[in-house]
């Protein structure tokens, strides 16, 4: 990575962090829902692995962009490209899922499922870097960084200040669509009482 | 193309794809909320 273009990865790394921790949360909620059988962990799940599908496909966009004139190519069907999209599809899937039943407890079941089995491959995509040859960049790992990643100080701040704007991003997207989940509960619950 | 026209492209994706989120939030709550609007006269 060189010239301006290595600067898509102030937002490309980012974005696939807060895929990976909506899909943890995903997972945890799921985990929460099936044990609890609350509405709230079913809602945190759900709302956990819609904003997860939106960073995911700012990762698939941003990185063919990248790939394009360094690669020539848009794509490559390398292990952390097709794991990237096999993950995307997958919670596409999930919120497909929950379209499916008008059910709403047979729905949160079956999607927590899905969720807890699908996040199986977020450490596959996180290491498929270093299990398998890939055209992909490795990314800074803590080792390489005591080392000398060839990143600087001010690109490394540039990096975590964008790490943490991506994160309170992802907070508040959380905490906005939470509330729009428990307005429409309330909406439904007003229908079926009037 | 030049890197910065590139970097520009990817940029843009990523508002772009976030305003279109954001958006389709506002959309949904904006739906909700004349449909409690509808209820609430009735309970």
């Amino acid at each position: 990575m060189g010239g301006q273009l290595q600067r898509i990865f102030y937002f490309h790394v980012p974005a696939a962090w807060a895929a990976y921790l909506a899909f943890a949360i995903v997972f945890l909620g799921s985990i929460a829902y099936l044990r609890t059988g609350a509405r709230r962990w079913d809602l945190l799940a759900h709302s956990a692995a819609e904003i997860g599908v939106v960073f995911t496909t700012l990762v698939l966009i941003t990185g063919p962009i990248w790939a394009r004139p360094v690669w020539g190519t848009w794509w490559q069907w390398d292990a952390r490209l097709t794991s990237s999209l096999v993950m995307w599809l997958t919670y596409v899937g999930y919120l497909l899922l929950r379209g499916l039943s008008s059910d709403p407890n047979r729905t949160g079941r079956l999607a927590a499922v899905v969720g807890i089995l699908g996040f199986i491959n977020v450490p596959i995509v996180h290491f498929s870097v270093q299990w398998w040859r890939t055209l992909h960049p490795q990314g800074p790992t803590p080792a390489s960084l005591d080392q000398g990643s060839g990143l600087g100080s001010p690109e490394l701040l540039a990096f975590f200040v964008s790490l943490a704007a991506f994160t309170l991003l992802f907070a508040w997207l959380m905490a906005t669509r939470i509330s729009l989940g428990r307005l429409n509960d309330r909406v439904d619950q007003l229908e079926m009482a009037s | 193309m030049s890197d910065i026209v590139w970097l520009f492209i990817a940029f843009l994706a990523v508002w772009v794809g976030l305003g279109i989120y954001l958006f389709s939030l506002g959309t949904r709550q904006k739906r909700l909320e004349r449909r409690l609007e509808d209820i609430e006269p009735r309970s």
